[in-house]
């Protein structure tokens, strides 16, 4: 039918209009450019920046402050913190979520108390409270709980049931509280934003996996949780990005192997601060740079035969119009 | 065609949804290859009947028995014990279900949507499933696709690789929940030619529809629903051609 028409109508000339201009823009654009300009100039002409002791020698003998021993090893910890703290933070998180949707009263509102407590109190407060929670034990361990009770109520003295413990003050100072505290904290955020990503996924994808007899586990595994994670990626990887940053708190714990401790030290030594914010600030950056990139190519992996499903849930919603609502009615009204 | 043995087995079935009871007493024999089919208005519970059966919904009285077992309960000493998860599960991997919208796994290619099951399930080798499921694909006609994604593939596509899917369980019982509802009018056909095909091959199969071409042509026995309970019940051609209650009557003047 349209072959008829183009043979009967010759096409018209292609359109060529004036585009509108912008003005605004551009003149923005300019401010812009001499605000950059200015930037550049300040980076290249001030000599307080001190880019020698940021980058080459900060002392005689000595690698610039980026770059020496200590800071080195202080960046070591603060990525070996994030992903241990991350680490914690997801699993738990995601425990943490199934509970909160769990049928059961009494598990849900745990999950919920928690998610509370550790949101409420912020994370600074959290990490030096952890690096004191040795004043509360001397050891700490597995075992039996309750022991010395039990072995009171039965006259036993010194009754102990621990079957393995050490000094709190070991376990519970540097890192290792840092770590818990960054954790627990993340969890119960990552508890927020997972379960956000369950409920996002369609109920008839359980439906159709319980239905072929998959186990509840299974379903979560297999079925839920890939298509959650299309949800929970972006925000999971902003969160990574901030614990990247808010690693830096532990150094108040106070945390020794961790990069912001050790560049303050360096500064309390020197009496030279600025240099060494702005070489905080350029590890940081680093660090977050590549975790933007890893977290581009994780969106991508999971958002894999997704573009092509939007389209074809438009075009169901538009079968549904229709046909007058009657699948919405049937399929969705229950 | 039909054998004797009874396949799914409904009796006094209840069911409520809080305050609102939908399903008001059902009886109902479907024997071993035959092919049922659930006619009746929107809201009349043939939809919600149907997802009892695999007990995706539980029912708060009467008894639904499939091939003898009762679905969801243990009957000792005169007391019902609910089933566990795992049992229930049991009972339903020879149940195959194909739902209205379809609800194939998106994050999964054709290929892994119909293996999933045997595979995690069943723990059935990968090889001999893989072939299985391909020959399943070939059978609904699209061999072609098993590298696609269900977005790619058309509201017939997709209901034809769900099929493909329950298939590839080795179900003894079919169950279809309005398959071809949220279907373009012209890719109707190609689905209720794959069930054609199944009934041909005699599986089990309750068939909740609005097709009723699909229910004279292929149906050995025809439910009418409305509110909750039987209305009327026979072989398809007899209802279709002279339906004896006044509801049957009114519902399908509107349809045909």
């Amino acid at each position: 039918m349209s072959d008829q028409t183009t043979t009967e109508r010759a096409r018209p000339e292609p359109i060529k209009a004036v585009p509108v201009r912008h003005p605004g823009r551009w003149v923005t654009i300019a401010v812009l450019a001499v605000l950059a300009a200015m930037f550049v100039h300040l980076l290249a002409t001030n000599d307080n920046f001190r880019w020698s002791f940021i980058f080459s020698s900060y002392e005689e003998g000595k690698r610039g402050v980026m770059f020496t021993g200590p800071v080195l090893e202080g960046l070591r910890g603060t990525l070996l913190l994030t992903v241990t703290s991350m680490a914690i933070g997801i699993s738990l998180g995601v425990v943490l979520a199934v509970m909160r949707l769990s049928p059961n009263r009494i598990l849900s509102s745990v999950a919920f108390v928690y998610t509370w407590f550790f949101r409420a109190v912020p994370r600074l407060i959290l990490a030096i409270l952890f690096g004191n929670l040795n004043i509360l034990w001397s050891r700490v361990g597995f075992g039996l709980p309750f022991d010395k009770q039990i072995g009171d109520l039965f006259g036993i003295d010194n009754f102990n049931g621990q079957f393995y413990s050490i000094r709190a003050a070991d376990l519970l100072a540097g890192f290792v509280a840092g770590m818990l505290a960054l954790g627990l904290s993340e969890a119960a955020y990552m508890a927020e934003i997972v379960r956000a990503g369950l409920q996002s996924v369609d109920e008839g994808q359980t439906e159709a996996a319980v239905a072929l007899g998959m186990s509840r586990f299974q379903v979560l595994r297999r079925i839920v949780l890939p298509q959650a994670m299309r949800v929970i990626v972006p925000p999971t990887g902003n969160e990574t990005i901030a614990m990247v940053k808010d690693t830096s708190l532990v150094a108040y714990v106070p945390v020794a192997g961790e990069l912001w401790f050790q560049l303050n030290a360096v500064s309390a030594r020197t009496f030279v601060v600025f240099p060494v914010l702005v070489a905080a600030v350029i590890w940081y950056l680093i660090i977050c740079t590549v975790l933007m990139i890893g977290q581009f190519f994780l969106e991508r992996h999971y958002g894999k035969g997704y573009g092509a499903a939007a389209r074809a849930r438009q075009r169901l919603r538009d079968i549904e119009v229709e046909q007058g609502g009657r699948v919405i009615d049937t399929g969705e009204g229950r | 065609m039909t054998g004797t043995t009874e396949m799914v087995r409904a009796d006094n079935v209840h069911k409520s949804f809080g305050s609102l009871e939908v399903l008001k007493g059902i009886d109902l024999v479907v024997r071993s290859g035959e092919v049922c089919c659930v006619l009746g208005p929107s809201g009349s519970g043939k939809s919600t009947f149907l997802r009892c059966v695999n007990h995706l919904e539980k029912i708060n009285a009467g008894r639904i028995f499939v091939d003898g077992d009762l679905m969801g309960y243990r009957e000792r000493g005169g007391k019902l014990h609910e089933l566990g998860e795992k049992d229930v599960a049991k009972q339903r991997r020879s149940i195959g279900m194909v739902f209205q919208r379809f609800n194939l796994f998106p994050h999964m290619t054709v290929l892994q949507n119909v293996m999933e099951a045997p595979c995690r399930v069943k723990k059935e080798a990968k090889a001999d499933v893989r072939d299985r499921a391909v020959a399943m694909l070939e059978r609904v006609g699209l061999g072609e696709k098993t590298g696609s994604y269900p977005g790619q593939l058309s509201g017939g596509q997709q209901q034809r690789v769900a099929i493909a899917r329950a298939l590839a369980m080795r179900p003894k019982l079919m169950l279809f929940d309005e398959p071809t509802s949220a279907l373009d009018p012209e890719l109707v056909g190609e689905v209720l030619d794959v069930m054609k095909d199944l009934a041909r091959d005699g599986m089990t199969m309750v068939v909740v529809t609005h097709e009723i071409g699909f229910a004279r042509e292929v149906g050995d026995n025809l439910i009418f629903m409305d509110g909750g309970v039987v209305v009327e019940q026979g072989a398809p051609r007899e209802v279709i051609a002279n339906p004896q209650h006044e509801r049957t009557r009114a519902f399908l003047s509107k349809v045909l």
